[in-house]
């Protein structure tokens, strides 16, 4: 039986408070956190470099690592390695010397559980890295296929977010400039391989000799990254005869990007997109949650700037992809952020008015997609705003709603209920037109998958009831975070990968919004903050 | 009465509830108001409100633009049925996405706000090349040419308005076909429009119609 206790962590700069369950490390827990400890090796306690002090609590023996390792003075002051301690009651540590600040944060897989496949027989190239290549993040795990065991994983933001506000931004900014397609190429490269390094650095203590051994690199991504990334001509996108078949995102220079990768061994895969805009992420998704083993129809969203919608109706799989505009990704919003330190998670209403969740428990900064739902949720319960969008008082419509009193990372502003209007009105009526289009009523859905970082902390009831996800029963909707990562691990090993992929992608049917002229309609009537019901008056 | 009508109405607008507009609408005709009253009087004198509203507050909301057009042309619709005499319409305009451009929706509020100032429109979809768009104006006698590009390089691409500014020359048709632009791209660049050859352009999609009005009338007197 699992138990869970609290941990809080102070440095000289700051403290947080986070709960953990007595089976991970204080070392692990705290990579998920993101304030780091030192670390260089896998956390076997050889390295001896992630000394942290205990100033409180009960916690698991010292171990022969850390008497091999903390010299006898800095013991007696409570020093411990952090990759060793593990907590038997809520507890107090104090972390003198943190790793530098990093891009770099582990994922929480906890629950996930392990793959059916068989370990890969294999002598020399027993590494893989699997990468998900998003348009504001970056998550990659690295295997070893030999144990078919993950070493670690990593998120981090994707340094090319910053260049324009959204993928079309971005290649309009790729076809105007051609030499900004050799720069994107690399920042992408670069910020790839950098988290690669993060974990071989942290959990392996060596490099390049480990670089040196990996045989398989798997990416998925959407369409306008994967082409990025593997340095083809954008624009391909922009054609609209592209929109509805495979774009090719092989890389022409794969000699080059191995050796910039130190990886000479490693066979590079950009998985193919499965449309101008729909990414091999989405393929991964499919992937993930086994969508065709389903007898009853299954749903699923991906939310992003590109929000994509597949429905697997028992016999195919019914694909569309409409702009989410940034809304999803809480960048481009007043206050938005992504889910990042500071962001406002989510918002509960309690007798005092509302409360804020904040990441890190410190000031907020602003509101990522999840708390941003939950604010729109909220207002509207409460009627402060109206099933129009609009505010009812003119003082929210002229300054906004203030969450926090004087504080103005906090406020919700019209434009910004604008902008979650359309974007889940472009949702929520692609949703429709598939069902429409495969004969499916919402209530015969057996599953909604949610995916995306979106997805990770959204409150359900709070999406249904500004009209986000449709009204079905709750425990048919489940939110997967990492499903396209997760999908891409399959791909990575299971052995029947090829068949598989071929498989689905034989399945698919496309779908582009545009060429069907009942979901302009559709869209209009999504755009009032009501919930998404079964007969939303078509 | 009347004013009661209006103000309910235009309350169920801003609200964009079209239930709410339908009922009023309803009531209004089942007490002796005729539908030409309610599309002149009630519906009309709303959209002019609304573009208003749109000039005044460049940030007024889109959601809402949409709603409000879709509202407007579904009730003129319903009304246009059950006029008297057939309406007199004061022109007309062909509307479609450039080509290359697959964004069907900033055109709907223009089309919606048009059927509701009697204008009939002519929605030619997206991905339209500049021969089918004047192809079209010519067919269908239209005043105006309206093209909707959300995208930078469908804008300003050689195969959109600059081709249909082309052609109209070539055919000795700029007297008798106006060319308007509008989307995104327009919108960071107020002079943009100049440059791929069009004669006017609106920043949204509410104006853009107000505009198409008057450029029908430019034509009509010339």
């Amino acid at each position: 039986m699992i138990k869970n206790y609290n941990l809080t962590l102070r440095t000289s700069e700051q403290s947080l408070e986070i709960t953990i369950p007595d089976d991970l490390s204080v070392r692990l827990a705290l990579d998920i956190a993101g304030i780091r400890v030192r670390a260089a090796c896998g956390g076997i306690g050889t390295c001896g470099a992630c000394t942290i002090q205990t100033i409180s609590g009960e916690f698991s023996p010292q171990t022969l690592a850390e008497w091999q390792k903390i010299p006898e003075q800095d013991r007696e002051k409570n020093n411990r390695l952090a990759c060793q301690l593990y907590l038997q009651s809520d507890a107090e540590v104090f972390l003198a010397n943190p790793a530098p600040k990093s891009n770099w944060k582990s994922l929480d897989l906890s629950d996930w559980s392990d793959y059916p496949y068989p370990p890969y027989n294999i002598d020399k190239t027993i590494y893989a890295v699997a990468v998900d290549l998003g348009t504001t993040h970056i998550r990659l795990s690295l295997w070893n296929r030999q144990q078919n065991k993950r070493i670690a994983s990593r998120h981090g933001n994707n340094p090319q977010a910053a260049l324009g506000e959204d993928v079309l931004t971005r290649l309009d900014v790729h076809q105007q400039r051609d030499q900004e397609l050799e720069s994107l190429m690399q920042i992408i490269r670069s910020a790839i391989i950098e988290g690669v390094r993060d974990i071989l650095q942290r959990d392996m203590g060596e490099i390049k000799s480990i670089l040196a051994k990996v045989g398989l690199v798997s990416i998925v991504g959407n369409t306008a990254m994967l082409a990025l990334l593997s340095g083809k001509d954008g624009s391909q996108l922009y054609d609209p005869t592209n929109w509805e078949k495979p774009i090719d995102c092989t890389a022409d220079d794969m000699d080059e990007w191995q050796s910039q990768w130190q990886m000479p061994n490693a066979n590079i895969v950009v998985q193919a997109p499965l449309a101008g805009f729909i990414g091999s992420d989405l393929l991964a998704g499919l992937m993930a949650i086994d969508i065709c083993s389903s007898t009853k129809p299954v749903l699923l969203a991906d939310f992003g700037t590109n929000t994509e919608i597949a429905l697997w109706d028992g016999k195919q799989i019914w694909l569309s992809s409409v702009a989410g505009g940034p809304a999803f990704e809480g960048v481009g919003l007043v206050n938005g952020l992504t889910s990042e330190y500071g962001a406002i998670r989510a918002v509960q209403k309690t007798a005092h008015g509302f409360t804020l969740d904040v990441i890190g428990e410190g000031e907020a900064k602003g509101f990522c997609a999840s708390g941003f739902v939950d604010a729109i949720a909220l207002l509207r319960e409460e009627n402060i705003i109206k099933l129009s969008g609009r505010f009812a008082d003119d003082d929210h419509r002229a300054q906004g709603y203030y969450f926090a009193e004087n504080h103005r990372a906090a406020i919700l502003k019209p434009a910004d209920i604008d902008a979650f209007q359309r974007a889940k009105a472009a949702t929520a009526s692609a949703m429709q037109l598939l069902l429409q289009l495969a004969n499916i009523p919402l209530s015969s859905l057996s599953k909604l998958w949610v995916c995306g970082a979106f997805g990770q902390h959204l409150n359900i009831k709070n999406a249904q009831t500004v009209g986000l996800l449709p009204t079905i029963e709750y425990e048919h909707i489940e939110l997967f975070g990492n499903a396209a990562l997760s999908g891409c691990e399959k791909m990575l090993l299971n052995p029947e990968n090829e068949q598989l992929n071929k498989k689905l992608r034989d399945t698919l049917q496309v779908v582009n919004v545009s060429h069907h002229s009942e979901y302009d309609d559709l869209f209009i009537n999504q755009l009032r903050l009501k919930p998404f019901v079964e007969d939303a008056n078509v | 009465m009347f004013e009661q009508y209006v103000k309910d109405y235009n309350e169920a607008i801003i609200e964009t509830d079209k239930e709410a507009a339908i009922a009023v609408v309803e009531e209004a005709i089942s007490n002796g108001v005729t539908p030409e009253e309610v599309v002149f009087k009630i519906v009309m004198p709303a959209v002019e409100d609304m573009m208003q509203l749109v000039i005044d507050n460049l940030d007024t909301n889109l959601a809402q633009h949409f709603m409000t057009a879709q509202i407007a042309a579904e009730i003129t619709e319903k009304m246009l049925a059950q006029f008297s005499a057939p309406p007199e319409i004061i022109g007309k305009a062909v509307i479609g996405s450039s080509f290359g451009d697959l964004h069907s929706l900033g055109k709907r509020i223009v089309m919606g706000c048009l059927k509701s100032m009697m204008v009939d429109v002519i929605d030619l979809g997206v991905n339209i090349t500049a021969v089918d768009f004047v192809d079209a104006a010519v067919e269908h006698d239209a005043q105006v040419i309206a093209v909707s590009s959300m995208m930078m390089h469908t804008a300003t691409g050689e195969e959109g308005s600059l081709q249909i500014r082309e052609l109209l020359h070539e055919r000795g048709l700029e007297k008798k076909i106006k060319l308007i632009v509008g989307g995104s791209p327009f919108r960071y660049d107020k002079e943009l429009y100049t440059s791929v050859g069009a004669d006017n352009w609106a920043p949204d999609g509410i104006s853009a119609a107000k505009i198409i009005c008057q450029l029908i009338h430019e034509v009509k007197a010339s």
